[in-house]
């Protein structure tokens, strides 16, 4: 189905039409149900988790990704239709360059390679202090590194204590302490912000 | 004749040996300085917050030593061996320990960085010239606008080299020049995905669905009034699209429908709202 | 005991740091203070691990009583977001609870605060999702 007719049928079947009461009409969705029936991730505490993979991506097949381990291992990660794929956004497979790095869930088929549900490429997150702050970028010290944080219109967005994100940043100090969840540039000590948390 | 510049020296030197001891002995967070710094893997844990105090002492002695009468030529060798040990202790954190806290002035976690080298080697430097002082008391009352402009001089130089005192002069002209100047002032009011994740991670909508969700968040597009986000789901065995239409313009998280789709048979599985 | 199942669990805000071996500038993260941690284990960082720990950490001073735990121990971490939980053990010593004493996470009406745990890449993806910093979380024991 093209995009805008596929978006266009999703958009319709959530807002179109009427809806189940799910918490009183459909028992086993209730939300203490549905908690319940959360799965239990069956892993020994402390165990590497086979179906997790971390690394840098080192060659694009196709749909899949070759890539080498933090600790040498060589991954071989299937990205399909159903992957979730965050690369500082929700965004789509061709955006995953050679070089990247990046954090997979999926499923560790017989062969060893890894089906991802989710893959966030380059995802980082810093605790770390404003250093200072200039046009559309903040400086951090970090682990007593500096890193260069670039806010991107449109994308950056600042939670303060625990407000509703807002894209507003002016609230941000010079030395305060602050989390971020940002995109790294590659072999740089330069990250993209996707959210700073700041206390109120 | 005793030169006047080497004999304000000793002053400089125990001054912030005073300030450098003061913190290591009497901070009231010494012992966590202690045990965020080099040398915890230098002496290892357990002893780290004593040998910290025994730097401490040692500074605070040296300070009184070079602060009060008489004087002795010893008292900057001292310092300069002192000196000496702060930048092989800056060496060895920098290659053996890099993540470590300097533990120097104070009891905040700081990096060891070209400025804490730079501040040792002024001291050092200092305690060198030290050497050849005189009473610097002779040297205070006989060029009193000299010896008060050197010493403010390194005074400001210690203080531009220490990341400790930051807080107290360079950050907040920091935070003047942002006020003045609003580098970060955006005028748009597009509501940030972030917010829209959040109304959605509190909604019963995503309660009742999120033992179902396999992937992150995998698409997402502006529709009106809401936001639809799209999340991969595993309902009945087999995999379907969990569409999610948040408002977009309030927080209204009792609102948020879910749709649980297939989208290789265009069929809706299940529709639920949030009552 | 297991998930959300002990008689005095802690509630609080949960996060993500990588450890071992890494990329980017987690590079040099280090095996953490047991020696043991690992970005692709289930494993966690707990605010009071040792007497040198607890002195950096300082949970007390956000009136947070965390008890004891050491390397090796495990917990059972359910987001309050999501309902899943996961199993952990400890593996480093953090998060620094007292450079954030009074920061609160919410999911709906339910906000916890203070940071008192946080989890390798590997263990929060099994429970949320990595692009949300913080998180409120129930710890069992």
């Amino acid at each position: 189905m093209p995009q805008p007719d596929r978006r266009r049928f999703l958009t319709s079947a959530v807002l179109g039409g009427s809806a189940v009461a799910g918490a009183t009409a459909l028992g086993s969705l209730a939300p203490e149900a549905a908690f319940a029936a959360a799965p239990k991730i069956k892993l020994d505490p402390g165990a590497l988790d086979p179906n997790f993979a971390e690394g840098r991506i080192t060659g694009i097949s196709g749909s899949l990704l070759k890539a080498s381990g933090s600790d040498r291992t060589l991954h071989r990660i299937h990205i399909t239709d159903g992957t979730s794929i965050w690369k500082l956004h929700p965004t789509t497979f061709d955006q995953i360059k050679v070089g990247d790095g990046f954090y997979a869930r999926g499923v560790r088929l017989p062969d060893g390679s890894l089906a991802a549900d989710a893959i966030w490429v380059n995802i980082v997150n810093l605790d770390a202090s404003i250093a200072a702050i200039e046009t559309a970028r903040l400086h951090l010290d970090h682990n007593g590194k500096r890193v260069i944080g670039h806010v991107v219109g449109g994308r950056t967005a600042a939670v303060y204590g625990s407000a509703p994100a807002v894209a507003d940043l002016t609230r941000l100090q010079v030395g305060r302490h602050v989390k971020v969840i940002g995109a790294w540039r590659p072999d740089t000590n330069e990250v993209d912000i996707a959210t700073v948390y700041s206390g109120a | 004749m005793v030169e006047w510049p080497a004999s304000v020296q000793p002053l400089f030197v125990g001054a912030t040996l005073l300030w450098s001891g003061g913190v290591k002995c009497a901070g009231a967070s010494a012992r966590r300085a202690a045990q965020r710094s080099a040398l915890r893997s230098l002496v290892g844990e357990a002893r780290a917050p004593i040998a910290h105090r025994l730097v401490g002492a040692a500074e605070l002695a040296l300070a009184a030593a070079l602060l009060l009468p008489p004087v002795y030529a010893g008292e900057a060798v001292a310092a300069a061996v002192l000196a000496t040990g702060f930048l092989a202790y800056l060496a060895y954190a920098r290659v053996v320990a890099p993540d470590s806290s300097c533990g120097c002035m104070s009891a905040r976690p700081m990096p060891v960085t070209w400025r804490g080298f730079a501040r040792a080697a002024l001291i050092l430097a200092a305690a060198l010239l030290g050497t050849r002082a005189g009473p610097w008391w002779d040297a205070a009352t006989g060029h009193p606008w000299a010896a008060g402009t050197t010493l403010l001089g390194e005074a400001a130089a210690l203080v531009a080299l220490s990341p400790e005192a930051d807080r107290r002069w360079l950050y907040p002209l920091r935070r003047l020049r942002v006020r003045l100047r609003h580098p970060l002032a955006d005028r748009s009011f597009d509501m940030p995905l972030e917010s829209s994740l959040q109304q959605l991670l509190g909604s019963t909508a995503y309660r009742q669905v999120s033992g179902l969700l396999r992937s992150g968040l995998r698409e997402t597009w502006d529709e009106e009034d809401v936001r639809v986000l799209c999340y991969t789901a595993e309902y009945e065995g087999r995999l379907a699209t969990a569409v999610f239409a948040v408002p977009l313009r309030h927080y209204r998280p009792e609102e948020i429908r879910v749709a649980l789709v297939d989208e290789s048979a265009e069929s809706t599985l299940l529709v639920l709202d949030g009552a | 005991m297991g998930c959300s199942n002990s008689s005095s669990p802690a509630y609080g805000e949960m996060s993500w740091f990588c450890c071992g071996s890494s990329w980017g500038p987690c590079g040099s993260a280090g095996g953490g203070a047991c020696g043991t941690c690992n970005s692709g284990s289930h494993q966690c960082a707990w605010p009071n691990t040792s007497d040198a720990c607890f002195n950096i950490t300082r949970p007390d001073q956000c009136g947070e009583g965390l008890a004891r735990r050491t390397c090796g121990h495990v917990f059972y971490v359910t987001s309050v977001c999501s309902g899943k939980c996961v199993s952990v053990s400890i593996a480093d010593c953090g998060p620094d609870t007292n450079s954030f004493c009074g920061e609160r996470s919410c999911c709906g009406s339910t906000c916890y605060t203070n940071r008192i745990i946080d989890l390798t890449p590997s263990a929060y993806s099994a429970i949320a999702d990595l692009s949300t910093g913080l998180s409120p979380a129930r710890i069992d024991s």
